[in-house]
């Protein structure tokens, strides 16, 4: 073990921020690999499902440039990317399982991500409660008179 | 690619995430022992990569050889940009984040079995 962790405040790229940055910059190299092979190799099989792979590699793209970045116009890029990410999670998931049809080839959203251990479900909601603990820590700090 | 560097990988990757939640449970940064099991991941995925080049280039051809080489190269990857990510992190949570690179080479080592076996649907 290393030394004792340092307690700063937070940032969106710092603490539990860092864990989500990975896993969201991991997430858009995933579905960014997987959308070139699909559309490189095969794009006449499955054009949508191929299509929402790229879109959802632009939006964890967004996600991890948004928690990168920070401050208020970051925070608000995460936060929109995010949403976009739970919605499309959710409509795909149960598209895919309603209208098979509709999705021959999977998706990274597909099953609501079950290829992926169900990390899709749950990183949009992680992203989102971070963002908003971050949000209430701002406007705290806001509140607060400055010192004289 | 053999099944026994998998289960190798496997072993230490897991055993290496173990240490990344025990570091940020214990509220503390990650040491010189995550930085040794990551090293020691690294040189299994290395031998794999070795061992898989080799065989592409006697002729074996898994049936998705692109996706089998994204796997490959990002699978030696990750731990490198676990370590890199982890060590500027101060706080508690950079265990956590050696934790997750690990456990996803864990997966990635099994989907290359797949993929090199072509067994994959």
């Amino acid at each position: 073990m290393g030394e004792p962790a340092e307690r700063r405040p937070a940032d969106t790229a710092s603490g539990p921020g860092r864990v989500l940055v990975a896993l969201y910059a991991l997430f858009t190299l995933a579905a960014g690999a997987r959308a070139a092979v699909q559309v490189a190799t095969r794009f006449d099989e499955a054009p949508v499902a191929y299509l929402l792979s790229a879109l959802a590699a632009v939006i964890y793209l967004m996600a991890t440039i948004g928690l990168v970045r920070g401050g208020r116009t970051g925070r608000r890029t995460a936060m929109v990317a995010c949403s976009v990410e739970l919605a499309g999670v959710l409509v795909v998931g149960t598209l895919s399982l309603v209208d098979r049809a509709a999705f021959p080839d999977a998706t990274v959203w597909s099953g609501y991500g079950r290829g992926y251990g169900f990390v899709p479900l749950v990183l949009p909601v992680l992203g989102l409660l971070w963002l908003r603990h971050l949000a209430e820590l701002a406007a705290e700090s806001k509140s607060v008179p400055p010192e004289v | 690619m053999t099944t026994l560097l998998a289960v190798a990988a496997t072993v230490i990757a897991v055993l290496l995430a173990l240490l990344g939640v025990a570091s940020t449970a214990a509220r503390r940064r990650i040491g010189v022992v995550h930085l040794a099991g990551a090293a020691l991941l690294e040189a299994v995925l290395l031998v794999q990569a070795v061992v898989a080049l080799v065989g592409l280039a006697s002729g074996h051809r898994p049936p998705q050889t692109a996706a089998f080489l994204g796997y490959l190269a990002g699978a030696v990857l990750v731990p490198v940009a676990g370590v890199l990510w982890a060590r500027t992190e101060p706080t508690r949570w950079s265990g956590t984040v050696i934790a997750v690179a690990a456990l996803v080479v864990a997966v990635m080592v099994w989907r290359l079995v797949q993929l090199w076996n072509g067994t994959d649907g």
